[in-house]
């Protein structure tokens, strides 16, 4: 399949969740702007929550999306699986750390 | 070859479901243009040519094979006359079928409305061909009306031949009798998930899956079907209570070598009962026994808890009561003729085929299709400016071959069984949960992307 082809396909794929999409920028923009208004940058001091949820989610993430899809982690077998999974669940965890980071930032601040 | 104004056009496209397009393109348009305009760049449409000509172009059937060539020839054809004959309001996502009959998907999610996916410019008239006669250029609709056509496009689907399982009806289907079968319709697919789950709460009995004596669609259906009841079988941990058998007419499970060897592995592994060269020929549903013949045997009745009936197969009967058929001693007899490469019929180069109605060994599935409407575009475009046909069909079809709910094996290949991977990273011979997203979450997207001859 050609490139065209695949980012064709993903498009279509993505059309369907665009309102889970802009709910996760919005929930990640939210807490990001609000704490730089305050001082918060990538290299702040966050809190417990941020170092400790985001590695929960990734492991969470690794067990829960062959769920979300109606299989189990029992199926990810080949290379290919894997490197779907633990980039996903990577993801998760990278997201989750941007949407907490800034939140136990301001928190800390305010305490 | 007679070119006739039609004034049945003018009347038809008074249906336009206009409303239907607008909607859908606004909800488009609302949701996506910030996200979508750096991608629309990129995936735009496929078509590589245009075409000026005031030709009238019929495409007979509205499924997946008729509504992508629309599409396709709405924007590579201007000038064109474009007309559909389809009588029925809604479009299957017949590929989610199989999900559907196996829980994995509510039938909403296979269903949209024809009107969605039809070009503004394009008329649609509402009935189906009754009959073909390409000597006067000339289809006759269900409706009534004649239509006269400069070029035809024959994208009629198959003809289900429920009728040739004596004692079958596809009344009987889901209502506690046992039977089931995907094939029927979307309501006997979600109704088959009903009547398996009656099965498995009995706690034991036999179930039979059988393969047909034709051509059919999609055919690895009858072996998802298995493979998913399977699934569901061992989940409860009485598997060993249930009695699950395969009957093949033809003695094979698969065209392709390795997959054949495959499943009958995976057969013996799971504990299926294989019955080679048995032919599905009658039920009494209620003394829920199946009837078979046996080649080089005796006939057999066998009892069942539930059976999953696949139909015999063939094109329709106004397509086998043509000139367009293939003739009687081919092996295609039962199906449309055309050359298997251009996709032109031989003795009427003004008509084309595209999907499952065509004569060919394999090829009755939607991501044929894919492939075919590529290939039709270019080669119609091309004949219609007097140039030599430049494509050429491989032969390519896809099955996402579901081995139990959860995984799937990407099964693609081409005439003689030739393997035609499309990402070199997915092995073609290994069940991977990602193919199995692909199948579950991605391949849908890309049919409606392939509807509207984006790929």
């Amino acid at each position: 399949m050609s490139l065209t082809g695949i980012i064709t396909v993903l498009w279509y794929s993505a059309l369907p969740w665009l309102w889970l999409i802009a709910l996760m920028i919005v929930l990640f923009l939210v807490p990001q702007i609000l704490g730089r208004m305050k001082g918060y940058t990538f290299s702040s001091t966050g809190g417990i929550g941020s170092k400790v949820l985001p590695p929960i989610v990734f492991v969470a993430a690794l067990f829960l999306l062959p769920i979300h899809t109606q299989s189990t982690i029992g199926y990810v077998n080949t290379w290919v699986d894997w490197l779907n999974l633990i980039g996903a669940s990577i993801g998760c965890g990278i997201y989750a750390w941007l949407v907490l980071h800034p939140i136990c930032y301001m928190r800390n601040r305010t305490a | 070859m007679t070119r006739r104004k039609n004034p049945e056009l003018s009347m038809s496209s008074k249906n336009t479901p206009k409303a239907n397009e607008r909607r859908r393109d606004l909800l488009k348009l609302g949701l996506g243009a910030a996200v979508a305009a750096p991608v629309l760049s990129v995936a735009g449409n496929v078509s590589a040519n245009t075409v000026q000509t005031n030709a009238h172009i019929v495409i007979s059937g509205a499924g997946a094979g008729g509504l992508a060539m629309a599409n396709r020839f709405a924007r590579s054809l201007p000038g064109a006359r474009i007309t559909i004959i389809d009588a029925r309001e809604d479009h299957h996502y017949q590929p989610g079928w199989t999900l559907v009959a196996s829980g994995v998907w509510d039938k909403k999610k296979t269903l949209s409305k024809t009107g969605e996916w039809i070009p503004s410019r394009v008329n649609w008239v509402r009935g189906m061909v009754t009959e073909y006669d390409p000597d006067n250029n000339r289809v006759t609709v269900s409706n009534g009306d004649t239509i006269d056509y400069d070029y035809l496009i024959v994208a009629c689907g198959l003809q289900l031949r429920y009728e040739r399982v004596e004692g079958m009806d596809t009344n009987l289907i889901g209502q506690g009798k046992g039977v089931g079968s995907v094939y029927a319709s979307i309501d006997a697919a979600a109704v088959t998930y009903d009547e398996i789950s009656r099965w498995i709460q009995k706690g034991s009995g036999t179930g039979l899956f059988n393969l047909p004596p034709t051509a059919l669609k999609c055919a690895g259906a009858p072996l998802k079907m298995t493979f998913t009841t399977l699934s569901r079988l061992e989940d409860t941990g009485r598997r060993d209570n249930f009695n699950v058998e395969f009957m093949t007419p033809s003695g094979g499970l698969f065209g392709v070598p390795f997959y054949n060897d495959f499943v009958k592995q995976r057969f013996t592994d799971q504990g299926v009962v294989r019955n080679d060269f048995w032919t599905l020929t009658g039920i009494d549903a209620d003394a829920k026994k199946a009837y078979y013949s046996v080649r080089d045997g005796e006939d057999q009745v066998k009892d069942y808890d539930f059976i999953h009936v696949v139909p015999p197969m063939t094109a329709p009967d106004a397509l086998l009561n043509s000139p367009l058929k293939f003739a009687d001693d081919s092996p295609f007899s039962d199906w449309m003729e055309v050359d298997r490469e251009t996709l032109q019929n031989p003795n009427y180069p003004n008509v084309w085929g595209i999907g499952d109605v065509m004569g060919m060994p394999s090829n009755k599935t939607a991501a044929s299709v894919k492939m075919q409407a590529s290939v039709l575009e270019q080669n119609f475009l091309a004949y219609l400016q007097d140039q030599p046909l430049p494509a050429r069909h491989n032969g390519y079809t896809s099955c996402p071959l579901i081995t139990g709910i959860g995984k799937a094996m990407l099964v693609e290949f081409g005439w003689d069984s030739k393997l035609l991977p499309s990402f070199s990273f997915i092995d073609p011979k290994e069940e991977s949960w990602t193919v199995w997203v692909m199948k579950e979450r991605m391949l849908r997207p890309a049919y409606y992307a392939m509807l509207e001859g984006k790929i």
